[in-house]
């Protein structure tokens, strides 16, 4: 097959410029093998010899399981609640046709151009009232706040593409409007779940702010950036342990990504343009 | 089937934000049952006594501007060449991607990591004086690394976005412009560029939304530091209310710190919305 010249002749310089990019990366894994002295001593240097004791260590220091299970929860449920709670919302602002709709929309996305950051001190506050705090049930049901308006705004838009029809055929048939659009609606807008499904889930399994000052005070219910950060404080200098653990708490986030690559970049851009 | 959402979104964004807007005139440790009204006597005090604050407002700023600008030209760049028929562009792609799927509080520490022990080991073998500079501990070269790093992390994203954004672009339009004698770069600023505007405004977008309330990436990578040369606004707010306790004044800031996001961003949408063309 004959190429370009052009394009032949930047694949070997932009494979070089990736490699540098990951040079950092690639340094966590290579370390993640050494011994402490081995990393004091040189941090280019490959492993003498292959140990996954690092890894191990830090597994059962960090209380890997537990953390994993925790952030997991958080994700799921923080997750699954946004899609509810956004989908059904969107479709019946979508469908009603009133001043009033058109109100309680505007209410709904206005969050959008609300940073967390500027009410993050009352919410702690309005959290610990509630009884939200240093509990994982209590950190997913405040990111269902967090989390709605932006899919919300995603379910409004491409609610109007379904046609109506549909609805009404499902009325016709008997349907109760919540099982009419859980049975016919839900499923057809499949293409913006699966984006607000990456986007929320990327976003609660790597958030740390919000966890930082929700579950400060619970030892067994952090999530994994949190307890990453502290043990990377616990062992500041013990880097053999720390890069393990550095692996350990990114890999599950690298595995969804590969998994789903497609469906992540299309999620991604479709969340980021349509807002 | 709205009830729900409204709820959520109230309970948890909404009526914290008003009752933050609320706080700000108001002195309140956190214990306190009911905070003191003191009229505007918080934002008298940051607006003329609060060193801190001025400093992380000067930091923040200019730390936007050079990522947004750093950020933004560098995934267009990779966009291009990634979306010409380049050899392993998706390998390259997923390659650029990479750090966008790591928490920025893991992407901070990654670096801690880097700047020393791994400087040290670069230095070492190539004895270049750039590997010898506390690029942590000397102010200036602290705020480049918060620069580096974050750029580091986002460009993936971005340059998703615009890739997507250049697939948009028709090619017979391009072509037309091959057969009427347009460069390369001709064709770039007068075709490719007004086209992929929408792209554009997006990114500036989250890029300036995302640089004015940065926080997780100095909070592992510097901590504010050396002194408080990386103390970004975000940055300031947490400790002013969660390290000092003073509550009422950090909502008087963060009202600020919403202002400030709220004008930035209205003034970029409207300004490059104007400059959209339709194809």
């Amino acid at each position: 097959m004959k190429r370009p010249h052009a394009a032949l002749f930047l694949t070997i310089p932009m494979f070089l410029i990736a490699a540098v990019y990951l040079y950092p990366l690639i340094l966590v894994v290579i370390n993640s093998l050494k011994t402490f002295a081995e990393i004091m001593a040189n941090v280019v240097a490959l492993p003498t010899h292959l140990s996954l004791e690092n890894f191990s260590n830090a597994f059962v220091l960090m209380k890997y399981p537990n953390l994993f299970f925790n952030t997991l929860l958080v994700t799921v449920l923080g997750t699954s609640g946004v899609v509810l709670l956004s989908a059904m919302a969107g479709y019946k602002l979508s469908r009603t046709k009133t001043r009033y709709s058109w109100f309680v929309f505007l209410l709904c996305v206005a969050p959008i151009m609300i940073p967390f950051q500027s009410f993050m001190i009352v919410l702690v506050k309005v959290a610990k009232t509630l009884h939200l705090t240093n509990t994982t049930y209590g950190l997913s049901i405040i990111y269902w706040g967090l989390g709605v308006p932006l899919s919300l705004f995603m379910y409004h838009g491409f609610v109007k593409t379904v046609p109506k029809d549909l609805d009404d055929c499902a009325f016709i048939d008997g349907c109760r409007p919540l099982r009419a659009f859980f049975q016919v609606i839900f499923p057809l807008l499949k293409p913006v779940t699966v984006s607000v499904v990456v986007i929320n889930a990327m976003w609660m399994w790597n958030d740390f702010l919000l966890p930082l000052l929700i579950l400060s005070g619970a030892k067994q219910y952090l999530t994994l950036q949190l307890a990453a950060y502290n043990f990377f404080g616990q062992y500041k200098v013990e880097w053999h342990f720390a890069m393990a653990g550095v692996l350990l708490t990114i890999t599950p986030a690298i595995i969804f990504y590969f998994a789903l690559q497609k469906h992540i970049i299309k999620g991604m851009v479709a969340g980021a343009v349509k807002a | 089937m709205t009830a729900p959402a409204i709820i959520a979104i109230l309970v948890f964004v909404e009526i914290p934000f008003l009752m933050s807007v609320m706080y700000s005139f108001t002195r309140w440790n956190g214990l306190d049952k009911v905070p003191k009204w003191i009229g505007l006597a918080n934002y008298r005090e940051l607006l003329t006594a609060d060193r801190d604050l001025v400093l992380a407002v000067v930091f923040t700023l200019i730390f936007t501007v050079i990522t947004v600008v750093v950020t933004n030209v560098l995934a267009l760049l990779l966009a291009v060449i990634l979306d010409s028929d380049i050899w392993g562009k998706n390998v390259l792609r997923a390659a650029f991607y990479i750090p966008n799927i790591i928490s920025l509080i893991i992407v901070g520490y990654v670096w801690r990591f880097i700047f020393s022990r791994g400087f040290d080991s670069f230095s070492a073998l190539t004895h270049i004086g750039l590997f010898q500079l506390s690029w942590l501990g000397d102010g200036k070269l602290a705020f480049l690394s918060v620069v580096l790093v974050s750029v580091w992390q986002s460009i993936g994203f971005y340059m998703v976005i615009y890739i997507a954004g250049l697939q948009t672009v028709p090619r017979e339009q391009l072509e037309a412009a091959v057969i009427d004698g347009a460069g390369a770069v001709g064709r770039f600023f007068r075709i490719t560029l007004p086209l992929i505007m929408p792209s554009i405004t997006v990114c500036v977008f989250y890029s300036l939304s995302n640089a004015l309330k940065t926080f997780d990436v100095i909070f592992s990578l510097t901590f504010g530091g050396p002194g408080t040369a990386t103390t970004s606004i975000a940055l300031d707010i947490y400790r002013t209310a969660f390290s000092d306790n003073r509550f009422g004044y950090g909502t008087a800031k963060s009202v600020i710190l919403f202002l400030l996001i709220l004008t930035v961003t209205v003034f970029q949408l409207t300004g490059f919305k104007r400059r959209e063309v339709e194809t």
